[in-house]
């Protein structure tokens, strides 16, 4: 059986191509889109822990947790709290570096412990009123920047201080700013994106977190990357949309697999009728129609995992968020995608099938 | 390639119709086991229509059709039926193009779930059989129509069959090959055993057969002692 369903899909190599070709096309989709998805979460999770913090506190409801604004007198309750140990504001300017447009500037208290933790490797810490900056080292590369160099944030210049390492790929990536010059450049004073919180020894992440949202109204408190991408309006938009294109992807290459199965079940109606003839049954006969349909596909998902893989990269490529985005292939991501794959040749090849069962071979026969 | 007896047709007041075309009409005959019976008539008169019930390949409206007892179409699994008791010979070959011409004759031992091994040394002898043992792993675009032919019998042979149905095997060949083909035919029902009804316009196949019926609009016209096995 198997000889004569490789036999039959390499008598129309062309058609079989074409049709593997397609399912690849809506595999390599499904698996590319996950394996940036995954990107995004294993980003997120840098986001989640800015400066070595185990929770941050955000403004709820907002389409990205970016576009949050808290009020910085809210600092200080918060690390009046007895579950937190530290607290300590930040303030993001995205889009402020012209030079690399996906760095992002933390304007953070110099007192806090999210500048305190950034590890020099290069100048030394911004004097205080002075216009000066500490640039992240994978920033610091990208632009040839060194100590002594000028950085422009919205188009005001700033001296680099110093270069820094965090170990955190948003931080490494970007800028740190003074609290209130960040403020002053986006015309925010006293208004701050999230807080940053360190956790009192023995406390848990989870219900510090459900504490502070109840005691705080109207805000969110993060604590793992999962948690961040559920948070932003715009990745449940994201994940939404994967869902929708999977189901696309699925549904057009089941079409596709059944109209290409239909086709060459009318070509071959006289090959069909002989099978009925020699005594193959109807359960065989469908059978074969049914494994050349599940052959393609595994052929199509095979190639599609392979594009996929390589379109991920791509993917983040275009979308310019390559500084903080890698994509990730997952065993999971791409036993999606081949399930996907293997599911289109199912679901495409029982109508064809099907449709084999019910033909009378005297009339196919009659029809060649 | 065994020896098997040949089995016992009998058609009884069978009719058909396609849609408003009414194809046989009240149709009884019958052929004794190891019989070799041709079918003749014009284009239209209903002969494929006949081999394709006995066959088991349709059912008739009225009447009933059995081969040694069994009635084909009615029963539980009749491709199985089919396979155990009938092959076929058709005016086309039908070979599956992609297929050597040992692979086509596995085709219906596929069906039947040989083992590899079994059906291709079933296949070589089969091969051996029709004279074209050294043509077997040739392609059927890589043969004349005569071997094609005689590769389709082959395959009719595959399973066994107690009941050869040939629909105008010859009527897609030049005579020196239809000449060929009949003799394999005629001779391997001589060495095998089986029944033989065979549908053709050529008059040599009535010279042939152990008797001739002839089908006029669906109805068959012969003198009623022919109707039934000598």
């Amino acid at each position: 059986m198997l000889a004569i369903i490789t036999t039959n899909l390499l008598r129309r190599s062309a058609r079989t191509l074409f049709t593997a070709l397609g399912i690849a096309v809506g595999v390599a989709t499904i698996v590319a889109l996950l394996s940036f998805t995954q990107g995004l979460k294993e980003t997120a999770a840098g986001f989640v822990h800015l400066g070595g913090s185990e929770l941050g506190v955000f403004q709820a409801n907002v389409s990205d947790p970016t576009a949050s604004l808290l009020p910085e007198s809210l600092v200080g309750r918060l690390d009046a709290r007895p579950e937190v140990a530290q607290a300590t504001p930040l303030l993001l300017i995205v889009e402020g570096v012209k030079a690399e447009s996906s760095a992002i500037v933390f304007g953070a208290d110099p007192a806090g412990f999210f500048t305190h933790n950034l590890v020099l490797t290069g100048g030394r810490r911004p004097l205080a009123g002075g216009r000066e900056v500490l640039v992240g080292d994978r920033l610091a590369a990208q632009l040839h920047l060194l100590p002594g160099a000028l950085l422009l944030i919205e188009g005001h210049s700033y001296r680099v201080a110093g270069i820094y390492h965090a170990g955190i790929l948003f931080e490494d990536s970007g800028a740190v700013l003074a609290l209130t010059q960040a403020q002053q450049l986006t015309g925010r004073p006293a208004e701050v994106t999230d807080i940053v919180v360190q956790l009192s020894p023995g406390t848990r992440a989870k219900s510090a977190a459900r504490s502070i949202e109840r005691v705080f109204p109207g805000t969110q408190a993060i604590t793992d990357p999962q948690q961040a991408l559920r948070a932003g309006a715009n990745s449940t938009l994201i994940s939404k949309a994967i869902l929708v294109i999977v189901m696309i992807a699925l549904i057009v290459g089941a079409i596709s697999v059944a109209n290409t199965m239909a086709m060459s079940i009318m070509e071959r109606q006289g090959e069909i009728a002989l099978l009925s003839t020699v005594g193959w049954s109807p359960a065989r006969v469908a059978s074969l129609i049914f494994g050349e349909g599940v052959a393609v596909s595994v052929l199509g998902a095979g190639v599609g995992l392979l594009l996929g893989v390589i379109g991920g990269g791509l993917l983040v490529g275009a979308l310019g968020v390559s500084t903080y985005v890698s994509p990730s292939v997952t065993a999971w991501g791409l036993g999606r995608g081949l399930l996907v794959g293997v599911a289109i040749g199912v679901l495409g090849g029982i109508y064809p099938a099907w449709r084999v069962t019910r033909m009378t071979p005297l009339k196919a026969l009659s029809s060649t | 390639m065994s020896t098997r007896a040949g089995a016992e047709v009998l058609v009884e007041g069978v009719s058909k119709s396609f849609g408003q075309v009414s194809s046989l009409r009240e149709v009884s005959m019958g052929a004794a086991a190891g019989e070799a019976v041709a079918i003749t008539g014009r284009s239209g008169s209903g002969k494929s229509t006949l081999l394709a019930l006995i066959g088991g390949l349709e059912q008739p409206d009225t009447g009933q059709v059995k081969i040694d007892g069994r009635a084909v179409w009615t029963e539980p699994r009749p491709a199985r039926a089919r396979r155990e008791l009938v092959g076929f010979v058709f005016q086309r070959h039908l070979l599956l193009g992609a297929l050597s011409a040992r692979a086509n004759v596995e085709v219906p031992l596929v069906g039947a779930g040989m083992h590899r091994s079994e059906r291709r040394r079933r296949a070589l002898s089969l091969l051996d059989e029709v004279g074209l043992a050294d043509r077997a792993d040739h392609l059927p675009s890589e043969l004349s129509g005569g071997e094609s032919q005689r590769v389709a019998v082959a395959r009719a042979l595959a399973n066994e069959p107690r009941l050869l149905l040939a629909d105008e095997p010859t009527g897609a060949l030049d005579s020196h090959t239809s000449e060929r083909v009949l003799d394999l035919l005629f001779r391997l029902r001589d060495h095998l055993g089986m029944t033989l009804l065979i549908v053709s316009y050529d008059p040599s196949v009535g010279a042939r057969a152990d008797r001739t019926l002839t089908l006029i609009d669906g109805r068959i016209e012969a003198p009623q002692a022919d109707l039934c096995p000598r």
